[in-house]
């Protein structure tokens, strides 16, 4: 009789199925896991400045700080969620994408946060509406900022030129920069939704802020002949040169470095962009309200609101209070608006020492009469993806896009996305 | 993400020439092939050339001067420190090993099982679990992903180095397993039979007999494995969420989201993160070598 | 003992049978345990999910409320239409470039050429890279204004125009990746960069083991250098042709990578490839259900390919 194993063979396979089987890491219960999307240099340091300042006043509980890819983490953030443990704490944004996550009943209820920190008195009525949803508030505004026609002052006065106020005069700027051998516009659209600025803006000054906000809650068309002005006026601006040619080859980033460089005047963009201008171009940085186009249509602006919620499934609630309520303070909303010019959400931030540019975007913001977040905040996730395809797929080829085909085919997505939401 | 190959038979440096002993005069046409070889070659390292020129400079400096036109007085190697230091380069790449190596050994070790079982014994399921695995080299893997994740955290492994190290452990197994299942049946039977007679137990066979013969292909194909699982990015976006625990690529996709318009800088960071498979491969390559003519001298 | 039934002595045997047979069994118990709990299961239900329309967070849909619903999309989307053909053509090209320019570098490796090694090593580097570095050197050198191909083309249209009076110098070349008709054939660039080498391999494998005997007798008999390639050395490489076609076809369809880092489908999904539009359905737009069909089609896809390879070994391994 042969052995048929001996006993090492047996030990080896034991060791391995135990090895594979408990491989489980024991959680700490003190640790708050903080998930954040600030990968862009200005804001990261701004993150984990607030962070040191966490851990130095509460040696207790400390807080695992993970921050991913911007871009990235719009795609991940579903796995957190539902992972286990999921983190406690996650940067997000107000609107139609944190609505997404609540109607999942993956966002913890905060009111009880909002009671015990004073946050309804504290707080903007206007930001806690934003963060309200039923009865409860599921999500801690912070910060906003402001989109606005960025341009470089030395450039427009060297060729003769103002802010364009008006359509007319946003076609003779594009003029007469390109004529100078200078980009008018700049805009980068490797991530596309940069130009959804541009969409959102056209449209609420083209057709007004209440066609536009009922397009992005999926009650309009997208075949409505108004959308299809959105895209003559757009197709209009690439006939006089207005954009940057190959711009789907530049993160924003990269195309900033065109305005940086003094080859391109003007950049539709969110107030984030000061985080990437070099100081010494900064004091020549300025910027107005995008033109306007139909006179009789109120102003709408994108101004979208950042923030935080706390993951439904968090095994740290009270951690998460804890720094939740820290980072909605009137201390750390002073500290980010004084390092990044972020907007703050608080009542009771002392605003008497923001910068010029501050205090020039809260009058531009007021003097609105609609504000939306931005497209992609505004609308469902799955339109937004739709939409931001169809954007791209139009400016990289904007004189011969078949501009019927992409709205009759967003009009698809639009009826079944509705059809799907309905049926929820 | 990984290749597909067919056996067990690897030779990127064979040296060939089997049929050809003889060096030849040179000729014009010749020349003329080895001259075109060289543009090829020169060619095909231009990326590289890129990468390396890049590194050294400033964005700032390509900007004025262009690519060709490099200042000499200007070049630096402040972005490789500034990679390693900035974007905690260095505890990415500790991580890329903690979550390789033991995938590596685990894989190997398992697929050697499945692979001397499939290649040593007749039975009915034989050639049916031997094409699952063949199968399952070849499928897209994509399709994994969302319940891989599920899995993970009903195993409470979710967000530790242990789900890489198991998903790279399973899902490297298939090629393996084929390539190592091909290499054992090439083993002679007799070796085998005669350890029988002398009354080695089953498992002795295949720890004292076959896997000494199997090394050779078990060095080429770690070598082949190390890169292949070093270099995974999608499974550790998907599977691991804290930033201390990521591995190199990962590290380096955040890099580039910090610093988009850093060219040189993110060159950099891609040069750092190339480096260990490049001294694997290496390393590895003597092996190898040595392994190839260990196989044909039988 | 002539007690013992023919009935009994069956049933020893068989028992003895059994014994023996559970050998490989425990061989393969732990290794197929985690084969079949991480791959083949997921894969099961990702079959599964892609007739449900679960959006990955909501419970999981009950196996009455399956549907083809996902499918019977899948003709209508014109996004997956694009997709597909995005692979059909990097199956294209994958079947024609990497591998004759494979094949034909094997075949001069395979001569005593001085300086081999370093040549070999030239076109075998790029497949210790990652995806991710690859992707990231390359929309470098695709850079429009100041990366490496537009310097060069700008800069030799001005050289020319220097010489010749009738040229017009470019003031810049292509947007490569930003251009909807190039973006997808750069990036097959910098794939069939990577793929080459790897062919080149697999070729060179195969010509080491041929028999020298039969291309010595060939030569023997006269033949030229091409004449002893096309009637002698390819048709003996059949074999590995066979392999060399099933990988690359394997491949083209798994294409992901590259794509996620380089356009990430862009500009306006002209590039994308069924694995990115399943990424990008599943994980961006949260219907892991439609996203599912998608893999389950491109499982479909290579099942296809794999199949007949599969096919045709069990007949050598049963023959052999």
């Amino acid at each position: 009789m042969k052995k048929l194993l001996n006993r090492r063979f047996l030990v080896l396979a034991a060791v391995l199925i135990a090895v594979v089987v408990v491989a489980g890491v024991s959680a700490q219960d003190s640790l708050i896991r903080y998930a954040s999307n600030a990968s862009d240099e200005g804001p990261r340091g701004q993150d984990e400045a607030m962070v040191a300042r966490w851990n130095e006043q509460h040696p207790d509980q400390p807080i695992e700080h993970s921050v991913t890819d911007h871009e990235a983490f719009k795609q991940a953030i579903r796995t957190y969620l539902v992972a286990d443990p999921a983190p406690d704490v996650l940067t997000w944004f107000a609107g139609n994408r944190m609505a997404f996550f609540v109607d999942r009943g993956l966002a913890a209820d905060l009111s009880p946060l909002y009671e015990r920190e004073g946050w309804y008195d504290s707080y903007a009525p206007g930001f806690v509406a934003l963060a309200t949803a039923g009865e409860g508030q599921y999500f801690v505004p912070t910060s906003y900022y402001w989109w606005a026609m960025y341009f470089r002052r030395s450039i427009m006065e060297a060729n003769g030129l103002t802010a364009p106020a008006t359509w007319d005069e946003l076609l003779a700027t594009c003029d007469t920069l390109s004529a100078a051998g200078i980009t008018p516009i700049t805009i980068g659209t490797r991530a596309p939704w940069t130009a959804a600025a541009w969409f959102d803006f056209l449209n609420m000054r083209i057709n007004g802020p209440e066609f536009h906000i009922n397009l992005m809650l999926l009650k309009e068309s997208y075949t409505d002949e108004r959308v299809v002005a959105v895209f003559d006026h757009w197709r209009q601006l690439y006939e006089h040169n207005c954009f940057l040619p190959d711009s789907a080859a530049y993160e924003w980033q990269e195309a900033l470095d065109f305005m940086n460089r003094g080859e391109a005047a003007m950049y539709l963009m969110g107030d984030f962009i000061r985080d990437s201008v070099p100081d010494e171009i900064e004091s020549d940085l300025d910027f107005e309200m995008f033109p306007v186009i139909n006179p009789d249509m109120p102003i709408g602006i994108d101004a979208p609101t950042d923030g935080f919620f706390m993951s439904a499934a968090s095994g740290n609630p009270e951690g998460a209070y804890d720094f939740l309520a820290f980072i909605g303070s009137a201390e750390e909303q002073q500290f980010a608006a004084d390092n990044l010019g972020r907007l703050p959400t608080r009542m009771d931030v002392d605003t008497s020492g923001f910068s010029e540019a501050q205090q020039k975007g809260i009058g531009l913001v007021q003097s609105a009469d609609y504000v939306a977040q931005f497209y992609d905040r505004d609308t469902t996730p799955e339109m937004a993806e739709a939409g931001l395809n169809a954007f791209a797929e139009f400016i990289s080829d904007p004189m011969n896009a078949d501009v019927t085909a992409l709205l009759e085919s967003l009009e698809a997505d639009r009826v079944r996305i509705a059809a799907e939401q309905a049926a929820e | 993400m990984t290749d597909t190959t067919y056996n067990g038979q690897f030779s990127p440096q064979a040296s060939g020439a089997l049929f050809q002993p003889r060096r030849k005069p040179l000729t014009v046409r010749r020349a003329l092939l080895y001259a075109g070889l060289l543009i090829l070659t020169l060619i095909w390292l231009l990326p590289f050339f890129s990468a390396l020129l890049t590194s050294v400079r400033t964005m700032d400096e390509i900007s004025l001067n262009g690519f060709w036109r490099p200042d000499l007085n200007t070049l630096t190697l402040e972005n490789f420190t500034q990679a390693w230091e900035q974007a905690r380069v260095s505890r990415y790449l500790g991580n890329s090993f903690v979550i390789t190596l033991p995938s590596l050994f685990a894989t190997l070790f398992l697929s050697s099982l499945s692979a001397f079982a499939l290649a040593r014994y007749k039975f009915r399921l034989a050639l049916p679990l031997y094409f699952m695995f063949v199968a399952g080299t070849m499928l897209p893997f994509q399709i994994l992903l969302l319940p891989v994740f599920k899995l993970a955290n009903d195993w409470k492994v979710y967000n530790t180095h242990w789900a890489l190290i198991i998903i790279h452990t399973a899902f490297q197994m298939g090629f393996c397993t084929m390539v190592l299942r091909n290499y054992m049946k090439t083993i002679p039977n007799d070796i085998v039979e005669a350890a029988r007679v002398d009354g080695c137990s089953d498992f002795r066979i295949y720890w004292q007999i076959i896997i000494p013969l199997t090394l050779p292909a078990m060095a080429a194909l770690a070598t082949l494995e190390f890169t292949w699982i070093f270099n995974d990015y999608l499974w550790a976006l998907i599977l691991v969420q804290n930033d201390a625990l990521k591995p190199i690529t990962a590290g380096l996709a955040s890099l580039q989201g910090q610093f988009t318009t850093n060219w040189p800088l993110i060159t950099a960071g891609s040069l750092i993160g190339v480096v260990p498979t490049l001294f694997v491969f290496a390393f590895l390559q003597r092996y190898f070598i040595q392994g190839l003519t260990l196989g044909s001298g039988k | 003992m002539t007690t013992i039934s023919a009935a009994q002595r069956g049933a020893q045997r068989e028992r003895r049978r059994m014994r023996i047979n559970a050998t490989p069994y425990l061989f393969l118990l732990v290794p197929l345990a985690v084969y079949f709990i991480w791959i083949v299961f997921p894969m099961l239900f990702s079959v599964y999910l892609s007739l449900t329309n679960w959006d990955g967070i909501s419970p999981i849909p009950a196996p009455n409320a399956l549907s083809l619903d996902n499918y019977n999309r899948l003709f209508t989307d014109r996004d997956f239409g694009v997709s597909f053909g995005n692979n059909v053509k990097w199956m294209i090209v994958f079947l024609t470039v990497p591998t004759t320019v494979g094949l034909g570098l094997a075949m001069i490796f395979n001569t005593d050429i001085r300086g081999s090694r370093w040549f070999k090593i030239s076109f075998y580097a790029p497949l210790i890279l990652s995806f991710v570095v690859i992707g990231t050197i390359w929309a470098w050198i695709y850079e429009p204004r100041a990366g490496l191909l537009n310097s060069v083309i700008v800069g030799v249209s001005q050289l020319l125009a220097s010489i010749f009076p009738f040229v017009t110098p470019l003031e810049r070349g292509p947007g490569w990746l930003a251009d909807r008709n190039l973006a997808l054939w750069s990036i097959m660039g910098a794939a069939v960069w990577r793929q080459c080498g790897y062919v080149m391999i697999l070729y060179l494998a195969g010509l080491k083991n041929l028999d020298p005997s039969l291309i010595e007798a060939a030569r023997v008999d006269g033949a030229n250098g091409w004449q002893l390639f096309r009637r002698v050395i390819f048709p003996l490489l059949g074999p590995i042709t066979t392999v060399v076609i099933v990988v690359s076809v394997i491949d083209s369809l798994r294409a992901f990578d590259l794509v996620q880092v380089m356009t990430r489908g862009g500009p306006g999904g002209a590039s994308n490839v069924l694995a990115n539009f399943m990424y990008i359905e599943a994980f961006n737009n949260y219907n892991f259900g439609y996203g599912a069909s998608i893999a389950v089609v491109l499982l479909g896809l290579s099942l296809f390919i794999v199949v007949p390879y599969l096919y045709r070994t069990v007949k050598t391994e049963l023959e052999y």
